[in-house]
């Protein structure tokens, strides 16, 4: 999928664990761990809006956009 | 009070005895074949051999359809519906009805009667093939379901 998931990279500027991050938000450190590794298929804007709540960032921090060949 | 798991239980049930049936029907062909013969009031002779070909050729589309019946309703009990597998269960039985329509459609030239049992079969193979159609849609609803975080 063209479509990034840095949650990683602004976690680790926040210095923020799974765990922590997961229990901020609401959702299973497994639901997370898919969301990281850009498994997921759709985000929802509710745990989007958690995300950036938790880490103080814009969604724009959290997706980014590669054109793939 | 009637249940889900009951249910389930009862289809299996029945699949089981068709499985029997089946394994009957096979063991005991030549017999029913020469019982038919002797009551049918249809010119066949000579035809023992051919109601032994479609019988025993037709025992292998309803062998893989009855066990993966057995299978799909194995998944059901265990609450894994809208899975890959299922579908692929689903696309065999469809197949399998598809091809005791052949056989049956082979065998009506030495006996008539073969062609409602051919057209029953392709019904039913499409009929199946439809609800695969159908769980294959939810699988994909389902997956994006599980992924959609």
């Amino acid at each position: 999928m063209p479509i990034i998931v840095n949650l990683d990279v602004m976690m680790a500027k926040r210095k923020m664990s799974s765990g922590e991050l997961a229990e901020k938000i609401g959702i299973s450190q497994a639901n997370l761990s898919i969301l990281k590794t850009g498994k997921a298929k759709a985000i929802r804007f509710s745990t989007l809006e958690a995300i950036c709540e938790a880490l103080k960032c814009q969604p724009g921090d959290i997706l980014a956009y590669e054109k793939q060949d | 009070m009637w249940t889900r798991k009951k249910s389930i239980y009862l289809s299996k049930l029945c699949v089981i005895e068709f499985i029997i049936l089946l394994v009957g029907l096979i063991a005991t062909a030549p017999w029913l074949v020469n019982l038919f013969l002797s009551f049918s009031r249809a010119p066949l002779q000579g035809t023992k051999p051919y109601f032994l070909a479609t019988i025993y050729i037709g025992a292998v589309p309803a062998a893989i359809l009855l066990y993966s019946l057995l299978k799909l309703l194995e998944h059901i009990e265990l609450g894994a519906v809208f899975i890959e597998k299922n579908v692929t269960y689903l696309r065999h039985i469809s197949w399998a009805c598809f091809a005791g329509a052949l056989i049956a459609i082979a065998s009506s030239f030495y006996y008539i009667p073969w062609v409602f049992i051919a057209i029953a079969a392709a019904f039913m193979g499409l009929i199946v093939r439809v609800v695969k159609n159908i769980v294959g849609q939810a699988v994909e609803l389902k997956n994006e379901s599980d992924y959609t975080i």
